[in-house]
């Protein structure tokens, strides 16, 4: 964990702790974390056992078991490419090789710059304007790599 | 195919009043340009916009609307300057000049595109609220004989009849029970959960309070998959202003409904997998029984039902069990959700009764393929939903027909593949999103689903063997009888289905593909 960072997961697991009564939630609270740190540092794993009065082994299951959480820090844009099978009709694979090509990264990977992370995605439920890509809560549709390149300009998005 | 429109309809406004024009704001309108052009004429004097739920034609979206003398007036594919036009009423097309939307036959569906999701008063004005009104006046026992009788089964995928789930609830006797949406819609190619929740969000909650009182339930949650950031901000608004207008109770006491956001884990559509994933563990499938509604979450007695399946009983309380049972067929009563996507030329939303054929659906609805397209083939139901060639569009769409052929209707995904498609590695693509997604709790699954994808890849990249078809074949036997749930026990037919329509294309990709290949043993897996 870096400077400051202790801090936040402190107060994010503060508001996870269980009250009398309520049981502990591993998933909620690792959502939190990462909306709070942009990513869980696997050395919140400890804090966050002790918190919920949970194994440590539990914590890092649930961790490593969701597509979501992510250890390591991440671009400061998310590109993620649909793989959903209307989308697959519709060529986003081919999209995704382009993107992987103009970025210079592989799926799951950050360019060097930090600007951006690329992934797939199992649909957006955006099949009827598809081929569908997501920069990070925005959901684009009926795109080229064009497109996505300019969205990804500094000016573009 | 839109007509042209004959325009004329708004002749009779006044032409500089001002004007209020219908846009939706839901995801897909938002990302076909929706929202650019609530922004370009944010400023406009005299231009009031409204964001609405959207009809579900997404093949028009943008899609701007004004009030007509004779109901609604349509500008599809909407641009920026196509403002001046909108205004002087030219090119507007009426509803009944859209064959997508006037030849479908909607209840769920049926206020889509005409009034603001978040308005609980319009949500009331034109008739919501009412199936929740009629469940609260009545016992627990005549809400479910309700259900019985209406016919409804699950529309998430399982189909189980939803009145025996209830009933078996209401029965089993706890200090806790919970309602759980299943709003996880991860089989690619559906969306109409997110629809229904971007576009009509008290109608699931109302579905929930209908299910609540039944079997005797005071908490409830939305499972919404991370996906959905949209509907899941809906959600949480609308819980938030029925709780403030004092509507959120059920016979005065308070029903406490939250919205949990997923994590992005496609098995955690399967029930067991998604009460694991509610109570903050890993999304693994437990062996049933105990089922849900005996033992769920936390242990306690948990209906877990589709966003959809809520939405419909809504309508059987307001309409009657009566309205429900005489449509569709014998064995699927009531209208199915269709969701059209793919090399369609009409991607979108069709809501009709059961037992329209395929070839129908298509053809009525989808407008044929998309420019220049050719078809090959269709998926219906989903990643785990099998492959029609186009000999066998014929096929009704309905449980028994699909349960007979060996296929699912799953979440009413229609997905239409052209002559591009590259079969073999669209069947490598299925199983890279099988391995990827298994939960790993059975081994037929976790490393049956690796072994296929590998499998597949060396077919794809030219160093398969004769033997390589046939070890699919087995491998897919033993993963259909051996996986606990859908995810493992439904992969391999999409894989068998493309190598039982298109096996030439599989096995001219085999360096010796001698006459021992598969051609005698094709088809032996799928019924």
């Amino acid at each position: 964990m870096t400077t400051g960072e202790p801090a936040v997961l402190e107060r994010v697991l503060e508001q996870h702790r269980p009250r009398p009564g309520e049981q502990a939630n591993i998933l909620r609270t690792l959502l939190a974390v990462q909306q709070a740190l942009g990513h869980v540092p696997p050395n919140a794993i400890g804090p966050l056992a002790d918190a919920l009065r949970v194994p440590e082994a539990h914590v890092a299951g649930v961790l490593s078991y969701y597509p979501d959480l992510h250890t390591t820090p991440r671009g400061r844009h998310v590109v993620r490419v649909c793989l959903g099978e209307a989308c697959v009709a519709n060529r986003s694979p081919r999209l995704l090789a382009d993107l992987k090509r103009i970025l210079g990264i592989g799926i799951g990977e950050t360019t060097e710059d930090g600007q951006a992370t690329l992934e797939r995605v199992y649909c957006l439920g955006n099949c009827g304007v598809g081929p569908t890509v997501m920069v990070d809560e925005t959901i684009y549709g009926r795109l080229s790599a064009s497109d996505v390149q300019k969205l990804l300009m500094p000016n573009g998005a | 195919m839109v007509r042209e429109g004959r325009g004329g309809h708004l002749k009779r406004l006044n032409l500089c009043m001002p004007i209020t024009l219908y846009l939706a704001n839901d995801t897909s309108a938002r990302a076909a340009g929706a929202d650019r052009l609530a922004a370009a004429w944010a400023d406009v004097p005299d231009v009031h916009v409204v964001r609405t739920s959207s009809r579900g034609a997404f093949f028009l979206e943008p899609l701007v609307e004004r009030d007509g003398p004779e109901g609604r007036v349509l500008w599809p594919r909407a641009k920026p300057d196509d403002l001046a036009r909108i205004r002087n009423g030219a090119g507007g097309i009426s509803l009944a000049e859209v064959p997508f939307l006037a030849q479908q036959q909607r209840a769920v569906f049926a206020r889509f595109g005409t009034a603001q999701p978040l308005s609980l008063e319009e949500y009331r004005a034109n008739g919501g609220w009412r199936g929740w009104e009629r469940a609260n006046n009545l016992p627990p026992e005549a809400i479910i004989a309700e259900m019985k009788s209406s016919g409804l089964r699950g529309r998430g995928g399982a189909a189980f009849p939803v009145w025996h789930k209830w009933e078996i609830a209401r029965r089993t006797s706890a200090d806790q029970k919970y309602v759980v949406a299943n709003a996880d819609e991860g089989d690619a190619g559906t969306y109409c959960d997110r629809m229904i929740m971007e576009g009509e969000p008290f109608r699931l909650i109302e579905g929930m309070l209908i299910c609540a009182k039944a079997v005797g339930a005071d908490r409830g949650y939305i499972y919404c998959r991370w996906e959905y950031p949209a509907a899941a901000a809906t959600m949480q608004a609308a819980i938030a202003e029925v709780e403030r207008t004092g509507m959120l109770t059920i016979d005065k006491h308070p029903f406490r409904l939250e919205v949990f956001r997923g994590a992005g884990s496609y098995v955690c559509g399967e029930e067991t997998a998604l009460l694991s994933s509610l109570e903050g563990g890993r999304g693994m499938v437990k062996v049933r029984p105990p089922y849900p509604a005996v033992a769920g979450l936390h242990g306690k007695p948990t209906v877990v039902s589709n966003v959809l399946t809520f939405g419909t009983v809504v309508e059987i309380m307001a309409r009657g069990a009566d309205w429900h049972a005489a449509l569709g067929t014998v064995g699927s009563k009531g209208l199915i959700a269709l969701q059209l996507g793919g090399r369609i030329r009409q991607p979108g939303l069709v809501e009709i009764p059961f037992g329209a054929t395929l070839a129908e659906v298509l053809e009525r609805f989808g407008g044929g393929m998309a420019e220049g397209s050719r078809f090959k083939a269709v998926q219906v139901g989903g990643p785990l939903g099998s492959l029609f060639p186009e000999s066998q569009l014929h096929i009704p769409l309905c449980f028994d027909t699909f349960n007979e052929a060996g296929a699912v209707l799953g979440h009413g995904g229609i997905v239409v593949f052209d002559d591009q498609t590259d079969m073999v590695e669209l069947a490598r693509h299925y199983m890279t999103f099988t391995a990827d997604e298994s939960c790993g709790k059975c081994t037929p699954c976790r490393i049956g689903s690796v072994r296929a994808r590998e499998l597949l890849e060396r077919i794809e990249g030219g160093s398969g063997t004769a033997g390589d078809l046939d070890l699919l074949a087995d491998l897919g036997d033993t993963m259909k009888a051996t996986s606990l749930c859908a995810h493992g026990g439904r992969a391999p037919y999409p894989i068998l289905t493309a190598i039982e329509h298109f096996g030439d294309e599989f096995r001219r990709r085999l360096p010796s593909n001698g006459p021992n290949g598969t051609a005698d043993r094709r088809g032996r897996n799928v019924p």
